[in-house]
């Protein structure tokens, strides 16, 4: 199912800004905010996992169930995991589509990357202490 | 021993009035502050880079200071086209080295600016800026409007310092007098302590500020039934709430900045507010994330005539978002060396414009290690501003504040750093 992925500010992703490596942020921006309504149309409870899919590629995502989201959307924390999502488009603003890329959600069992492994992914070396 | 007056370093409300404990060099008690702000400043310690650090084909390693210099002096100098990024971090002079180091390397200077109210920028130099200091909204406004905003979340002491909870001069009941209007695509926090919430179909921020504009030049005949899922009465009303104000204050956040139309959301916006300034008093301010943010366009605008996304490889000063801002320029793999300075971008990029980063001599100079070292070749931990180094900040809505150093835990500053890095410039550039 395609749906637009807008991503924001939460006091939890602000709380762990500069703590990138604690599991307090990958949980915080790892989240896939969606519509109870919109769940059930795709199968999922709330704490599995989804996969998104966008423009850039796909990352796996858990789900939690949120009222305050609005049908065929989704709010994701300003964060790693979206960003494996969206393209780097910025149609001569600067600005890439943060709030409005659209994005294929699907069931799935495949576990949720850390931050170091989707840092590998990119070619980086992760800093543990 | 107890600190007063401290100021803030997280968001760009730059709140001036915490009290802070520290106790043999350690931060033990904060009053005052947020949820995000007291986690700055207890948990700081915790989580600095102790030493300067490279990366080797086995791992990171430490590195001497002298040793880091002197390697990202090289970097730059044999650099075509350097990328300088990051800044809302940390203080206007270490903002304004940067700058001219921008300058005489002939590379690019852009901030975090440009993936966030870079559009707002964009729009305001279309059609100007009516805006004004957050006091005056304080004492004065008795509406408010919260635009593709959630300070809640976002800046949490918005409201209670210059909004919905404080008191105003002018206001005789404020606390009862002051209406609030929230416009979101998603029920928020912030929505939830609206007077009114206006809930709009994704995408639908320019046709209902359209509209809005209709409806305030009486010509509310030609509204259909909805716009955007907004109904036409809820326009009427919001539209007559906002005439009948005696001074309504307009906030927007990343929510027009970032959804489709970008820059002519706010453009809008900007004239809907002008629509308004017909009949009552209105003002209109970006809700700025970064605690100095604003200031980085202060300096940059001061010093180059522009306020991000700068490119002097013409030798002078050129700018044109969308070409020159750093999102763009690595996703064109166009950089062939960066500096990263007070911010992330690996976090808060497209990962596609990260992956460059690493394929190129990248330097980061910041406080702390993040998913931005993972793609260093070398880091210099600094000083936090606000926590052991003081210096210029400038407010969202354009209040220069000095922030206080509170402490010495033995860092350099930004500005010893990066002074030391532009003279090496300098003096390898004869200039």
């Amino acid at each position: 199912m395609i749906f637009t992925l807008n991503t924001g500010r939460t006091i939890q992703q602000g709380n762990n800004v500069e703590m990138k490596y604690h599991p307090d942020y990958a949980k915080e921006v790892s989240r896939c905010h969606m519509n109870p309504l919109d769940m059930l149309d795709l199968g999922v409870m709330d704490g599995e996992r989804v996969r998104v899919t966008g423009p850039a590629g796909s990352v796996v995502m858990y789900v939690v169930q949120d009222e305050t989201v609005s049908h065929s959307t989704v709010f994701v924390p300003y964060g790693i995991y979206a960003n494996q999502v969206i393209s780097t488009e910025t149609h001569g603003t600067g600005m890439p589509d943060f709030k409005t890329t659209e994005a294929n959600l699907e069931p799935t069992e495949d576990s949720v990357l850390t931050v170091p492994e989707l840092l590998r992914a990119l070619g980086g070396m992760p800093y543990v202490a | 021993m107890l600190h007063e007056d401290v100021v803030c370093p997280f968001c760009a409300c730059l709140c001036d009035d915490l009290k802070v404990e520290t106790d043999n060099g350690t931060i033990v008690k904060v009053d005052n502050a947020c949820d995000l702000g007291n986690h700055k400043f207890l948990t700081d310690d915790d989580h600095r880079l102790k030493e300067p650090i490279r990366r080797t084909p086995s791992g990171w390693t430490s590195a001497t200071l002298q040793h880091a210099i002197d390697r990202t002096v090289e970097i730059l100098l044999g650099a075509d086209r350097p990328l300088l990024y990051g800044w809302s971090g940390t203080h206007g002079e270490a903002q304004s080295i940067g700058v001219h180091m921008a300058e005489v390397l002939g590379g690019v200077i852009d901030s975090t600016t440009s993936v966030c109210h870079g559009p707002s920028i964009l729009a305001i130099q279309e059609v100007g800026h009516p805006g004004c200091t957050l006091g005056q909204v304080k004492n004065r406004a008795d509406l408010v409007v919260y635009w593709g905003a959630n300070p809640i979340e976002a800046h949490p002491r918005h409201m209670s310092r210059y909004t919905t909870y404080t008191d105003g001069f002018f206001l005789d009941r404020a606390f009862k007098e002051r209406k609030v209007i929230v416009v979101d695509i998603r029920r928020t926090q912030t929505a939830e302590v609206a007077d009114e919430f206006i809930l709009i179909k994704k995408g639908g921020d320019y046709a209902v500020l359209s509209a809005l504009r209709a409806i305030v030049r009486g010509k509310s005949d030609m509204i259909p039934a909805t716009v955007a899922g907004v109904t036409k009465e809820q326009l009427l009303r919001i539209a007559e709430m906002c005439k009948k104000a005696k001074f309504g204050a307009f906030f927007f956040g990343m929510g027009i900045t970032q959804t489709q139309g970008k820059y002519k959301n706010i453009r809008n916006a900007i004239e809907l507010v002008d629509e308004l300034n017909r009949h009552t008093k209105f003002t209109l301010t970006p809700m700025r994330g970064h605690y100095n943010v604003y200031g980085f366009n202060e300096v940059c605008t001061w010093m180059t005539g522009y306020p991000y996304a700068v490119d002097f490889c013409r030798g002078m000063a050129f700018y044109n978002p969308g070409e020159t801002s750093a999102v763009d320029i690595l996703a064109r793999k166009e950089c062939d060396a960066c500096l990263v300075v007070a911010s992330d971008p690996a976090a808060h990029f497209p990962k596609d414009a990260v992956r460059h980063l690493g394929e190129i001599p990248t330097v980061q100079i910041d406080p702390y290690p993040n998913t931005t070292t993972a793609f260093c070749e070398l880091q210099i931990p600094v000083a936090v501003t606000g926590i052991d180094a003081q210096g210029t900040s400038y407010r969202m809505d354009g209040v220069p504040i000095r922030v206080k150093s509170i402490l010495n835990r033995g860092y350099p500053t930004d500005t010893d750093i990066l002074g030391e890095i532009y003279r090496r410039i300098k003096e390898a550039k004869r200039v």
